[in-house]
């Protein structure tokens, strides 16, 4: 457990140093009636702009293309035709370091199965076979590809790839019905609510999961029969998750994907021996707290409940130290 | 006279065999007028005999029949008449003397056309006499028959045997299906056959399929549209389905035939359940006067001295059924089903057992002692006394609904909260049980003190998610148009969840239903529907503002018309109701009838009146006995009183108003409506002109108008003048005029969410935070999923330093299982720790960091807790 602990560790750091050259490119296709267009417009500009207010992205780095009916709104970059967005990718293809983080955000109606799905642009379509081409200059860079179209499930397995994070709002090419997962991905982002760790932090991971349980209790507050359903697939097998939990499998990346940049304490703790003592310990007993509650059903719930409890205070003063060190305890900033 | 028989013809004779009342139906309602009243011939051979008998006996001079009848049996061929006599014999209650005729006639090679049916009659003559072993070995023998002649049996001859077949399903419910068979193919072979399409409809009823029983009846109906059996039969399913028309059905019947027994039992019955027993038992005297061994009438006479407290009588009667009719299950059967439709639980679960006593084949019997025992929350003995109905008679639809819901009681949480037993389906037992708790302790404890009543425990509350399973809770079927039920200590409804059952106050349900538990148990059970009912609704009146039925326009115009029913009827408004919308005037009617008693002799006049009804007393007998009034006098005084109460309302709906033309300029308009200042309708038709053309200011003061007229109008309306009102006040940022506005439509309307929430929020943008706290609780007992609702709440709350509401929402927002987990324990923890709870704080701030464990915030709470050190 240790190791793997170390290893969050070093993909954080990892993770830090591509905070400048994270690539954000979001496309948002034909609304077909004017309630789609403005949903479809009002998503993508949301997104486009919590890039830049909430995680801090030049705006040389974040582009949207839309259709021309919502051309007026802010952040809008472009038609969002094929050889618009064929260019848009080459442009980020060649503007993306090694290692850098690339997010490519599909958002419309979905059509098609298969290689052949699709999301309906102005102009021709671009498959997902299309899709895969243009993204395969890429394979460098940490990309994660985001489809919130309907009918959007088939084209998971086509954009799969190793190393890259696919998350498609449905199960298949089947479920066609508008799909509401979009609204609560972009929410999980855009909002408050979707850092569920409480790192200070929202990683593709949570935003996947906000936007899964909200859709699941959209339908289940309304009574209706769910039609969508969500999957992430981030091990390359091309077969979707539809509840990761990122321990294991599908979810691995994605809990390590993030839009904002790295944390600055371990950045600092790499350059203070006493910090970097207390973030071992930190890991040690996260990894322990974690343990115990994979054992949580075998141990009598007294036995469970007072280990916890020992446990998470010594995870509490090691927080505390570490907070004091860095002259943030009781900040109520939330990150440690 | 021969002639008409011959203009008859031979077909009808065929008929006749097949069922008395079948004959009116065939010749139409003059002929048989005409057939029946024909002088009787000397010369008159046995067949013409035979057809008079019918006749006579079609219209009820069954003393005529019998003697027309025996005459005919004199004639040469008289064997064909026996049959046909001891059928009037049997509706006479003379059993004995039918048997032999009956024996006569199926004496194989006894030369009877009808022998087939004559045994069959014999053989339930013998089930009636006690002696079921042997009838049900009489019926066996059908099936041989059936076997060997299939091809052959006339019409006739199949009903016998489907008939047969039908009462042998008792011991095997496979051949249910052939006696379902066995009736097609009686059809099928005479169309006209009434016996066989009546009998198969009642089968149909009997299994409470009403769509196959309703196809039925209507056949039979087209066959012959005076047939007494046929228009009863359709009376019963439309009784069966809660669909009015019943009584103009039976009516037609008993005008046909006014002896005819079964139609006189069912109109009892339905009385009884309309609580009128002095009506029903007028028609049980004549039911028993025609047919003195008439065991369905004497279960209704028993039924209603049963009711009265008239043990003595009750036990006469009893003995009487049994003495006619000795271990007929049936008796009990229509006792338990009597006590269970005038809420007599405990009785109905009594009398089924009675039943299943005398006959351990009675599956109907186990089917209505299981639904009594599951109203009674014995939920175990319940399913397994289901189980044996079903293993017995598969085919009861009632039945198999009820188990199918019993599977999926697996699915349901079952919470214990002292005197309570929450049975909440899993995914909102959590975020409902927190408020449920709550509210039904607080109606209880008042409920207690109010009526001087404990009732019981537990009180077991069961919460359905899916109306339509809370429809077969309480009725065995899907469909039913309430929302709750209160069987006592059992209650049971919607959940706020179940859409299906459109928006309403779960809050006000819960407490409309509990206050019955209180009214039925003060009684004894036997408060009259339409008093429970109002005492319910006078309850959510003072539960809390808004809740239960308010006055309406439309109820005001029923009322000046007439419509409304009189008090000395009530139950009618609720048991039959007369026109759409009456139930839901009869609800309040009622409410204010409990006003107008609280008002005038005290809210306790209204106990000592449940009081008199669990002595037994009638409700002329409470109005005397308590308020010291009859009836009469009472309609009297509730008139003048709703004369009086809403004489505003009453003016302002009775004027004269033609259509306003709304094309007219502004200022014609607001003339017209300074002008007519007292006609409500003339105010609104200008205001809705003035608003739909954005005339804002000249609108404005023809709404208020209107509100002074009519402020409790205007409920439940998205887009009604009054909530414009509201808009345009919080637009001109006049909050306090908006929330006015606002607080109107709430306090005469339970069920809209989205004014509650624009209530709280207009209040606190005029700075009542008390206020819009208030709002958005009454909000959450239409809709309590909303978790913003819910934080907002909590916030509310933190600033009016109300701990226990802060740590209530805050605990509600974890109930609902929110995608921020770890921050919603934190915020609870943080509630529970300002409250001075650090026990349950420490509990929730664990289980915070068990969602994130590196949660700063939550670190430092919980070491402050440990350390015993301050936290902010």
């Amino acid at each position: 457990m240790r190791r793997a602990a170390m290893a969050i560790v070093l993909s954080l750091l990892s993770a830090t140093g591509a905070r400048a050259q994270t690539q954000v490119l979001i496309v948002s296709g034909l609304g077909g009636a004017p309630r789609y267009t403005q949903e479809f417009g009002d998503l993508a500009q949301r997104l486009a702009g919590a890039m830049h207010s909430r995680f801090g992205l030049a705006d040389s780095n974040v582009t949207w293309l839309g259709e021309r009916a919502v051309a007026g709104l802010p952040h809008y970059a472009g038609e969002s035709t094929g050889p618009n967005i064929e260019a848009a990718l080459g442009k980020v293809a060649s503007k993306a370091r090694p290692g850098a983080e690339v997010l490519l955000v599909l958002i419309g109606h979905g059509s098609g199965s298969g290689a052949e799905s699709k999301v309906s642009l102005p102009g021709p379509d671009l498959t997902a076979q299309d899709l895969a081409r243009l993204l395969a200059p890429l394979s460098g860079q940490r990309v994660a590809v985001v489809d919130l179209a309907s009918a959007s499930g088939d084209a998971l397995g086509v954009l799969s790839a190793p190393g890259r994070v696919v998350i498609a709002a449905t199960k298949s090419s089947f479920e066609r019905n508008e799909s509401q997962f979009g609204g609560f991905f972009v929410d999980a982002l855009t909002k408050d609510g979707a850092d569920t760790d409480k790192d200070g932090r929202v990683s593709l991971l949570e935003a996947f999961q906000y936007a899964a349980h909200e859709t699941e209790r959209y339908y289940a507050d309304g009574n209706r029969i769910q039609s969508e359903h969500a999957q992430l697939d981030d091990d390359g097998d091309g077969k979707g998750t539809g509840a990761p939990d990122g321990r294991a499998g599908d979810g691995l990346l994605a809990r390590r994907f993030f839009l904002d940049g790295g944390e600055r304490a371990v950045v600092a703790a790499a350059n203070d021996p006493k910090l970097a003592a207390l973030y071992a310990r930190r890991f040690s007993l996260t990894d322990s707290v974690q343990a115990l509650m994979t054992r949580k059903e075998k141990l009598p719930a007294a036995s469970y409940e007072q280990e916890l409890e020992r446990l998470l205070v010594a995870l509490s003063r090691t927080g505390h130290e570490i907070r004091a060190l860095e002259g943030s305890a009781k900040s109520g900033g939330g990150a440690s | 006279m021969s002639g008409l028989v011959l203009r008859i013809g031979q077909g009808v004779v065929t008929r006749c065999i097949g069922g008395i009342a079948g004959i009116a139906l065939r010749v139409g309602a003059a002929a048989i007028v005409v057939l029946a009243a024909a002088p009787s011939a000397r010369a008159q051979s046995a067949p013409q005999a035979r057809q008079q008998a019918l006749a006579q006996a079609g219209v009820g001079r069954y003393s005529d029949a019998e003697q027309t009848a025996r005459r005919g049996t004199q004639q040469p061929g008289g064997i064909a008449v026996q049959n046909t006599l001891g059928e009037i014999l049997v509706l006479r209650g003379r059993r004995a003397e039918a048997e032999s005729a009956f024996v006569r006639a199926a004496v194989p090679g006894s030369g009877a056309p009808d022998s087939l049916m004559a045994r069959f009659n014999l053989a339930a003559a013998h089930y009636e006499d006690g002696r079921h072993d042997l009838a049900l070995s009489e019926f066996d023998r059908f099936i041989d028959v059936y076997n060997a002649h299939a091809d052959s049996l006339t019409s006739d001859e199949m009903t016998a045997v489907a008939l047969a077949v039908e009462r042998l399903g008792a011991t095997n419910p496979e051949l249910f299906k052939d006696a379902l068979k066995a009736f097609d193919r009686a059809i099928a072979l005479d169309g006209t056959n009434l016996r066989a399409r009546n009998a198969l409809g009642e089968m149909f009823l009997a299994k409470y399929n009403s769509a196959d029983a309703q196809r039925t009846f209507e056949g039979a109906l087209a066959v012959g549209p005076d047939d007494p059996g046929a228009l009863l039969g359709a009376a019963r399913r439309l009784a069966f389905d809660g669909q009015p028309g019943a009584d103009s059905l039976v009516n037609r019947a008993l005008a046909i035939n006014p002896s005819y027994v079964p139609a006189l039992v069912f109109r009892a019955s339905q009385l009884v359940d309309l609580e009128y027993p002095a009506q029903a038992q007028q028609d049980v005297d004549r039911a028993l006067s025609v047919n003195p061994n008439s065991v369905g009438a004497l279960a209704v006479a028993a039924g209603i001295r049963y009711v009265a407290g008239d043990t003595v009588a009750f036990g006469k009667l009893n003995e009487r059924a049994e003495a006619a009719s000795p271990r007929n299950p049936s008796f009990y059967t229509d006792l338990a089903e009597s006590a269970g439709r005038v809420r007599l639980y405990s009785a109905a679960a009594a009398f089924a057992r009675q039943a299943i006593v005398a006959d351990p084949r009675a599956w109907h019997a186990y089917a209505v002692l299981g639904m009594n025992q599951m109203r009674l929350g014995q939920i175990a003995k319940g399913r397994a006394s289901l189980e044996t109905a079903f293993k017995g008679d598969p085919y009861d639809v009632w039945t198999k609904n009820t188990l199918d819901l019993l599977d999926t009681f697996k699915n349901y949480d079952e919470v214990t909260d002292g005197k309570f037993q929450f049975m909440i389906e899993k995914d909102e037992s959590a975020i409902l049980s927190i408020y449920m708790k709550q509210l039904v302790q607080q109606a209880y404890d008042l409920f207690s003190t109010r009526y001087g009543y404990t009732p019981p425990p537990p009180i077991r509350i069961e919460v359905y998610r899916s109306h339509a399973d809370f429809s077969v809770r309480t009725v065995g079927m899907a469909g039913l148009g309430a929302l709750g039920v209160s069987f006592g200590t059992t209650l049971a409804f919607d959940s706020p969840a179940a859409r299906d059952a459109g928006p309403f106050n779960w809050g006000s349900t819960m407490w409309h239903e509990l206050a019955h538990t209180f009214t039925l148990g003060v009684s004894d059970h036997r408060v009259p529907r339409w008093f429970s009912e109002g005492l319910s609704v006078w309850e959510e009146h003072r539960g809390r503002p808004g809740w239960g039925f308010h006055v309406t326009p439309a109820f005001l115009q029923a009322f000046q018309a007439g419509k409304l029913v009189p008090v000395s009827r009530m139950n009618d408004g609720f048991m039959r109701p007369a026109y759409p919308g009456q139930l839901q005037f009869s609800y309040y009617q009622a409410s204010l009838v409990c006003d107008l008693i609280a008002r005038d002799w005290g809210d306790s006049a209204l106990v000592q009146m449940l009081h008199g009804y669990a002595r037994r007393e009638g409700t002329e007998q409470v109005f005397r006995s308590v308020l010291h009034t009859d009836l009469k006098a009472f309609d009297a005084r509730f008139t003048a009183y709703v004369q009086e109460r809403f004489a505003r309302q009453l003016r302002a709906l009775s004027g004269d108003s033609t259509t306003v033309d709304a094309l007219q300029p502004v200022a014609r308009l607001s003339r017209l409506a300074a002008e007519d200042s007292t006609d409500f309708r003339v105010q609104l038709q200008v205001a809705h002109a003035l608003i739909q053309r954005n005339e804002t200011d000249a609108a404005v003061p023809v709404v208020e108008r209107a509100r002074r007229l009519f402020p409790e109008f205007s409920a439940g309306q998205d887009d009604g003048p009054y909530r414009w009102l509201a808009r345009t006040y919080d637009a001109r940022r006049d909050y306090a005029r908006a929330a006015d506005v606002l607080r109107g439509i709430t306090a005469n309307d339970e069920t809209d969410y989205a004014i509650r929430l624009e209530l709280a929020r207009v209040l606190e943008a005029a700075g009542d935070i008390r206020g819009a706290a208030d709002a958005l609780e009454g909000a959450i007992f239409v809709n309590p999923f909303e978790i913003p609702v819910h934080e907002h709440l909590a916030e509310l709350a933190e600033a009016l330093k109300d701990h226990a509401l802060d740590v209530r929402e805050r605990q509600a927002v974890v109930a609902l299982n929110p995608a921020d987990l770890a921050g919603a324990y934190y915020r609870l923890a943080l509630a529970q720790h300002v409250a001075g709870d650090d026990v349950s704080a420490r509990r929730s701030v664990l289980r915070s960091l068990e969602q994130a464990p590196n949660f700063a915030q939550a670190q430092e709470l919980l070491l402050a807790m440990v350390d015993g050190g301050g936290y902010e």
